[in-house]
Formats: C-alpha cells, sequence, structure tokens
C-alpha cells in the first residue's frame, strides 16, 4: 500500500487505474483537467487507452463506445461539460452500458468561476436526460481519501446495475489535496473493502430482461453474440419496437433495477446521531466535513447538534430525515437543491444556508445552528424573505 | 490529547506557496500524519493572491478549512491585508521586504525577511518559499524537520539543492516565534 | 427474402418497412455484395447506425452484432468501440445524409482526421425524409420542401462550389466515394475498397425518396421520372460530372449543382495511420515497458 499526498483528481485517477480502466475519454475542463492530464501520463503504462476528445458530447460516447466493446470506461467533467453529456448518458441509460462519469462541480451558472467550488448539479445529476423511465446513482465524496474509494465504488455499481454511474464531486475534492492509501492490487483492495468487479459480456440472446434484476452482464460487442443496443425502446433481444407494452417493461426494468436494489447503493455517514438529536446538520461533499466539525463544536458548547452527511445522492434513505427533527442543510449554492428533497422526505422543519464559491466556515454554521435552535432562519441568508 | 493545526500560506503567484504547502503536506503524511490543503487562486495564477490552506492533524481531519490559523504566513500585501484578521489568536510570519504591517490586529506577528535571506545567501529570490517553509515548520513543531527535507526533496523538480540550502536557512533562523504549547487546537 | 437476405440479414427485419419506391434497400444490398465478395462473415463486423431513414432501416438487420448511436454522435460512439475491438473486425456505419454531414459532421471529420478504421455508408435522400420532407444539408439548391417553402436559399454541402467529399478529404479520410443506389459492381467495388482500407473510408450513397423529396421538391410521383432525374444530378457514370445547367424532368429543381458526380473521389489507404492502432500499439509499448501488470485485458 502506498501512502500519498495529493489531489482529488489524482485520486480518482489511481483508482480507475487499479479497478483496471481500459478506456479514459476526456476534455479539458477546469477543476477536472488534472483527471485528463494524469490520465493520459498514467493510464498508457497501466494498459488503457487515453483519447482526448472533439468535445464532452463525444468524449462520453467514445467511453460508452469503449465499453461496448468490453473494456471498462470513464470520462470526466465539470458543469459546462455535464451538460453536453445528456445525449450520451441517456443513450448509456437506455443501453445499459457501465460506465463511471465525473463531474468536479464548479460554482455557476454557466461558466461561473473555475476555479472556485460549487454544488449546482445536484438536480441535473438525477436528470442527466431526458424522457424519464429511469433512475440514476450519484455518490458525492467528500474529500480525496473518499474519491479514491468511491471511484472503485462506482465502477463496482456501474457493472452491477449496468449504467452509468456518476460521482459528483466538488472542486474542492478535486482540486484539494488530502492524505490517501493505494493498495498495491485488486488483492489488497478486496482486503480493504474495495471489490473490484469483472467486466462481463452478456452471452445473449435475451440482453435486456423485463425484470429489476441486477448483476446481469451488459452487452458486449464484437464477441459474437449478436449483440445489439440502440436509442429506440428495445425488445428482450435488443430490436427496436414501438409497442407500448415493451416499453412500459423497459422503464420498469430502468427505474426498479435500481429502486428495488437501492440498499446496496445507499450510503450516509452520521454523526452524534446517537441520542437522537433534535437538530441536524445536512450535506454532501466538501461541506459535509465543515458540517461535522460544526457538530462536534456545537456539542462541546452544550447544543445538542448531529449531523448526515449523504455519500449516495440518488438514490438516498427518506427515512434519514424524520419528521420531528429540525435540519440545517447546508450547500454549495444560493438557491437550494438537496434542501428541496430533505423537505420533501422530512415534511417538517427544514432550513437552508447555502454558499458559493467557497465553504462556509464553522464559525458560520455554529451560528446558523444558534439561530435554528432559537426557532429563527439563519441570519447567515440575508436578504431573503424565504431562504429557500 | 488529539490535536489540530491551521496553517495559511498566501503570496502571489509565482512565489511557489503552493510548492510549500505540499512539502508541509506531504512531510506530515511521511511523518504518519493526517494532513489536507485547500489551493485557491484570487483572480490570476500570477499576481492574483495564492492561498494554501493546509491542515495537520494526529487524526482524520473534518474542515480541511483554516478559519483560524495557528500559524499565517504572508508573503504579500495583499495577502496580509486580506487574511491577517483571520489570525488573530496565531501567530503571524510576514516577509518585511514585501509586507508593510498595519497596526491594530490580534495576535502576535513577526518579520521573517525570506526573500531578503534567500537573496543574499542563496543569490534567488526564488527560493524565498522555502526559506518561509523551513520557519513555518520550526514554529509549528508538530513535523519533524526531517520529514519536511525529504519532502522538499522529492518535490524539487529544479534547483533541489538549493531548496533544501533555503530550508535550512529558514529552520536556523530564530525569530524567537514558536508555537506555546498551549497553542493549537484540540481537533 | 433473398439469398443475400438469408446469409447475412436477420428475418425479423425483412422486409424493413420502407415507403415504395424507396432506393435505400439497394444501397443496403450493395453493402451486402461488398461483404460477400470479400468472404466476410457474421462475426466479422460490427454493424452501427444512426438516426434517420437510413439507420432506422438498417438497425439490427445485421446478423451479427448491431448498434444504433444517438443522432450525430455514432462517430464518436464508433471511435470508443475501434478502441476496444481487434483491428480484424470491421466497423460499418450505415447513417442518413443529416446524421453526417449535419449534426454529426464535427464528429465525422474528427474521425477522418484520426484515420478511424470505419467504413461510413452514408445514404442520402437530400433531406430529412423520415420526419416528412425538410430541407437538410444535401438538398439541392432552389429545392421547394416542407421546411423551404420558396426554394432553397441557403448553401449546402452539395453545391456548385461546394463538396462535402473535399472537406472530407482535407480532414484526412483516405478513402472516399459517391454513387447513386442504381449503381451496379461500381459501387460494390467502391464498398469493398471502403472496407479493406485500413483507415477511415465513407461512400457517400444518393438514393432516391419518392415520398417526400420527389413528390415535393421534384413534384413528380413517378418513380421512373424520379430516377431520371438522379441519373441527371449525379452524372450518367463513373467519374462524369452532374448534369449540365439544363433543366431536370421535374420543374422545380435544376441538376446542375455537382463538380463531381460518381465514382471513387479519393483513394489514399497507408497514406496516413490509423490513431486507433497507433494508441494501442504504443499504449502496449508503454506497458510491457512496464512489466505489463495488466488489469485491463485491452493488451494481450
Amino acid at each position: 500500500m502506498r501512502r500519498l499526498f495529493d489531489t482529488g483528481n489524482a485520486a480518482i485517477t489511481e483508482a480507475a487505474i487499479l479497478a483496471g480502466l481500459g478506456f479514459y475519454s476526456g476534455y479539458p475542463i477546469t477543476p477536472a483537467t488534472e483527471i485528463a492530464e494524469n490520465m493520459s501520463r498514467r493510464l498508457p503504462p497501466a494498459g488503457g487507452y487515453y483519447l482526448q476528445a472533439e468535445d464532452e458530447t463525444a468524449a462520453f460516447h467514445m467511453a460508452i463506445g469503449a465499453s461496448l466493446g468490453g473494456l471498462r470506461a470513464m470520462t470526466s467533467t465539470s458543469g459546462p461539460g455535464f451538460v453536453l453529456y445528456a445525449d450520451p448518458y441517456g443513450w448509456a441509460i437506455g443501453s445499459e452500458i457501465p460506465v463511471v462519469v465525473v463531474n468536479a462541480q464548479r460554482v455557476g451558472p454557466v461558466s461561473g468561476i473555475t476555479g472556485a467550488p460549487g454544488q449546482g448539479e445536484f438536480y441535473l445529476s438525477r436528470y442527466p436526460t431526458h424522457g424519464g423511465n429511469f433512475e440514476t446513482i450519484v455518490l458525492a465524496p467528500e474529500g480525496v481519501r473518499e474519491a479514491f474509494s468511491m471511484t472503485i465504488e462506482a465502477f463496482r455499481l456501474a457493472e452491477r446495475f449496468r449504467t452509468p454511474v456518476t460521482i459528483l464531486a466538488d472542486q474542492l475534492v478535486t482540486d484539494g489535496w488530502e492524505a490517501f492509501e493505494v493498495p498495491e492490487g485488486p488483492g489488497e483492495a478486496e482486503a480493504l473493502g474495495l471489490p473490484i468487479p469483472a467486466r462481463r459480456a452478456h452471452p445473449g440472446p435475451e440482453f435486456y430482461p423485463p425484470t429489476d434484476e441486477i448483476d446481469v452482464p451488459p452487452v458486449v460487442l464484437g464477441r459474437g453474440t449478436g449483440g445489439a443496443c440502440s436509442d429506440w425502446t428495445p425488445t428482450e433481444e435488443g430490436y427496436d419496437t414501438e409497442e407500448v407494452e415493451a416499453q412500459m417493461r423497459h422503464a420498469f426494468r430502468l427505474v426498479y433495477k435500481i429502486r428495488n436494489n437501492r440498499g446496496l447503493i445507499d450510503r450516509s455517514e452520521l454523526l452524534l446521531m446517537e441520542d437522537d438529536p433534535g437538530l441536524v446538520l445536512v450535506s454532501y461533499g466538501s461541506p459535509s466535513r465543515v458540517a461535522r466539525s460544526a457538530a462536534r463544536e456545537a456539542r462541546a458548547r452544550g447544543l445538542r447538534v448531529g449531523a448526515i452527511s449523504l455519500k449516495s445522492l440518488w438514490p438516498f434513505q427518506d427515512r434519514l430525515f424524520p419528521r420531528h427533527r429540525t435540519h440545517l442543510v447546508v450547500e454549495l449554492n444560493r438557491d437550494g437543491q438537496l434542501v428541496r428533497e430533505v423537505q420533501r422526505a422530512s415534511g417538517g422543519r427544514v432550513h437552508f444556508l447555502g454558499r458559493c464559491g467557497e465553504l462556509p466556515t464553522v464559525a458560520e454554521l455554529l451560528e446558523a445552528l444558534g439561530d435554528v435552535a432559537a426557532g429563527q432562519a439563519p441570519r447567515a441568508m440575508p436578504g431573503a424573505r424565504e431562504s429557500w | 490529547m488529539a490535536w489540530r493545526r491551521e496553517i495559511l500560506l498566501s503570496g502571489f503567484g509565482g512565489q511557489g506557496v503552493v510548492l510549500a504547502g505540499r512539502s508541509l503536506g506531504l512531510a506530515a503524511v511521511k511523518a504518519d500524519l493526517e494532513a489536507t490543503m485547500l489551493v485557491s487562486h484570487g483572480t490570476e495564477t500570477r499576481g492574483g493572491y495564492v492561498r494554501s490552506q493546509v491542515v495537520i492533524s494526529d487524526r482524520e481531519i473534518d474542515s480541511p478549512v483554516a478559519e483560524r490559523p495557528d500559524i499565517f504566513l504572508a508573503l504579500s500585501q495583499a495577502a496580509y491585508d486580506r487574511f491577517r484578521h483571520l489570525a488573530a489568536e496565531g501567530l503571524t510570519l510576514f516577509d518585511g521586504g514585501l509586507v508593510r504591517p498595519s497596526p491594530g490586529h490580534q495576535g502576535r506577528e513577526m518579520d521573517l525577511p525570506a526573500r531578503a535571506v534567500a537573496l543574499e545567501r542563496l543569490g534567488t529570490d526564488l527560493a524565498a518559499n522555502m526559506v518561509a517553509l523551513g520557519q513555518v515548520a520550526r514554529v509549528l513543531g508538530v513535523v519533524p524537520l526531517d520529514a519536511v527535507r525529504t519532502a522538499v526533496a522529492e518535490l524539487s523538480k529544479r534547483g533541489r539543492d538549493k531548496n533544501l540550502a533555503a530550508l535550512a536557512l529558514g529552520q536556523a533562523l530564530d525569530l524567537g516565534g514558536a508555537l506555546s504549547a498551549g497553542e493549537g487546537r484540540g481537533a | 427474402m433473398d439469398r443475400l437476405s438469408r446469409k447475412f440479414l436477420r428475418a425479423r427485419k425483412i422486409p424493413g418497412t420502407a415507403c415504395s419506391g424507396c432506393g435505400l434497400g439497394q444501397v443496403h444490398k450493395r453493402i451486402l455484395l461488398a461483404i460477400e465478395g470479400l468472404g466476410l462473415g457474421k462475426d466479422d463486423l460490427v454493424w452501427g447506425t444512426g438516426i434517420g431513414c437510413a439507420g432506422r432501416q438498417t438497425f439490427n438487420t445485421w446478423l451479427g452484432d448491431n448498434f444504433a448511436g444517438t443522432h450525430g454522435r455514432v462517430y464518436a460512439l464508433a471511435a470508443g468501440l475501434r478502441m476496444a475491438l481487434p483491428r480484424e473486425r470491421r466497423i460499418v456505419l450505415t447513417v442518413g445524409d443529416g446524421d453526417a454531414f449535419g449534426i454529426g459532421l464535427k464528429h465525422l471529420l474528427n474521425c477522418a482526421r484520426r484515420n478511424l478504421d470505419l467504413t461510413v455508408i452514408v445514404a442520402d435522400n437530400l433531406g430529412f425524409q423520415s420526419t416528412g420532407g425538410q430541407y437538410g444539408p444535401t438538398t439541392p439548391p432552389g429545392a421547394v420542401t416542407d421546411s423551404s417553402p420558396y426554394g432553397l436559399d441557403e448553401a449546402g454541402w452539395l453545391g456548385p462550389d461546394l463538396d462535402i467529399l473535399e472537406i472530407l478529404r482535407a480532414a484526412g479520410a483516405t478513402f472516399l466515394a459517391r454513387h447513386l443506389s442504381l449503381d451496379g459492381q461500381g459501387s460494390v467495388e467502391s464498398v469493398k475498397a471502403a472496407i479493406l482500407n485500413p483507415g477511415f473510408s465513407l461512400v457517400h450513397f444518393i438514393y432516391p425518396c419518392v415520398t417526400h423529396f420527389g413528390a415535393v421538391s421534384l413534384a413528380e410521383r413517378d418513380k421512373g421520372r424520379v430516377l431520371a432525374w438522379f441519373r441527371e444530378a449525379f452524372g450518367d457514370g463513373p467519374g462524369e460530372p452532374g448534369g449540365g445547367a439544363g433543366e431536370g424532368p421535374g420543374p422545380r429543381v435544376g441538376t446542375g449543382f455537382l463538380k463531381f458526380g460518381r465514382g471513387v473521389f479519393h483513394s489514399a489507404p497507408g497514406s496516413r495511420p490509423d490513431y486507433s492502432e497507433q494508441v494501442k500499439d504504443w499504449t502496449r509499448k508503454m506497458a510491457r515497458g512496464q512489466g505489463g501488470g495488466l488489469a485491463t485485458g485491452n493488451t494481450p
């Protein structure tokens, strides 16, 4: 095991290579450029192919093309490129092709500030394409070390569920530095709880079962299986069809293979929740770390506060947010995105503290917790009649 | 008792602030400590301010933000003006050749003539970041100096010897600014 | 079902759902004849398709492996697939004019630039016919369509001074040809040469659409007279330029809009490396230099 001090971008690269990445395609964009750079340097010696695409749409299409040919594949970008993923993302969902996607969120809208963190793609990552009738898997690392383990987890889930998995990071995770450990090989990785899945190929002829089952091998072309996949609604054999019954079966499968197996995906971290505190900080990604510091500090000051950090954003568990608690949701945006889902899940009192471009401080969270404990909205959100 | 140290390094682009932070973080990792670093840039890479927030601890680090730095290193006036108030409970090291300190701040501060030392002793101000790092590591106390040396040697693509010499010069400066045992906060 | 269909196509997709008078079936047949002529079988090539008449009609007809891409992006998809498949496994794409020369042109040109070993068959019906007959990037100048009711006044890629094949040649393609769906063995030979070329090949097949282009742009529903217009517009034989300035049989669209009619436009196999093979070779070398510890299985 090697111990490194490096960025989230480096951790993602190392993890993907450890997971047997066979193909990477990307297009430079801050703050994910370093993944492409690292891949171009590190992937070929490990036997994987690096291709720089003409744009993000092409990058994702190339990755799913490579996956379609049996390689473990990945692409990475930031928000302005993530919107260009809509087209291939839908294709990969519909054709059930495993691929791992990294989005290093920066502050927006549009180009915003390239080197400042944001969390503006919470919903976009859930609805990355048109047409509905699907669920997505989105994981959110809070730091470099977690970016490493989650990348391996993402490849595992992509293979098991035959779908793209998004690692929704933020600029502080990808550009931030931290100590992390790299296992020497798949054996050591498995011993550390990071098993690396085999890349499998469906033997055919029924590539698209009308069930919610997982661990069905994906379609791989070029091996004489008669595999077929397309943007059209498929029959079980992969023929394009306009029969509504087939569409119903397809939609059922895309939604429920994930929804009915969410226990295999759902992950969150609960801190100081054992005594069922009435006030809970909710966050994901890099703000989770500040929230954790703030929760500990609040406890030290006698305020009974807990913290929930979501690791899987989609799907996540509604039961984490019971109505009797008051929730303070912390996000790196001013519009409030996660907070809406927490409100929906909880139905109780939900407050919002939004920062964009930089992390809130522990001091700010403590002040906001004090405000909420006193029954008022956080003063740190001035100028808004309704904070979200 | 668990401990946590926050180090805020800031200057303008091109001064090697990030390399200094990386060296400190890597040294901590080599000493089996935990370390994080956040890097941010104001406006441009060169000319604006560069900020490196390093947190070192003997256990897993929660917030990576150096919001109340134990040590604040200011290598430019913009950095000093922007972040000096954060170090009210810590020690500020400013390079007097580049920064004119303003009165009225809380917390101790000392002139660390990193650029002058590098120019006089090594003939280049490029190694000023390493002179500063040497002093920061000395004052900080929690990261073994030989680990810092190893880290600097590893990360210096060019000018390794000069960087190590600069580091040693910085470590040797006695400004009387060690953190007292009570300084630095619990994790 | 004829002999070729039985040999190469999926019974379930034959016959297709093409309109009466559509020339797409002929294009499809030329490709199968070429495949047969080269002695290739169902496992020797993977067949990809785009969106539109050409894509939808040919998708999953091939007895082997098939895929259909999103509109205009199947070239990028195929580029990724090219990296994953061994050299001897061919990739043939059947796509339409809008897919290749409109929405997908950027990706097409980048495949040409990389000289990726792909055989792109553009089955061109001179406009967006599957959506009901709007003008597209190869609709002749002046044509009345459902979206150019006063006559097309925008320059396309098949104009008097512009030819998409010239652009593809400049972009680095190493085999380019143009044919009519009615062309016989000459067009089959072009497809064979395209498949054999170890680089980016494109065969531009123009085929008649009677239902929309014929009826609206030529004001003509008679298949024979529509075909006559195509013969005049795209030259009488291989290498011949398109027809002169004279009016075709249809009253609306002239035929003198092309400098190059039919035949092989550009053939330079081996003149440029196939970038996919270059990356594979180089990666293999890099990996071997590292002791070849390959979790990927890419590099045998």
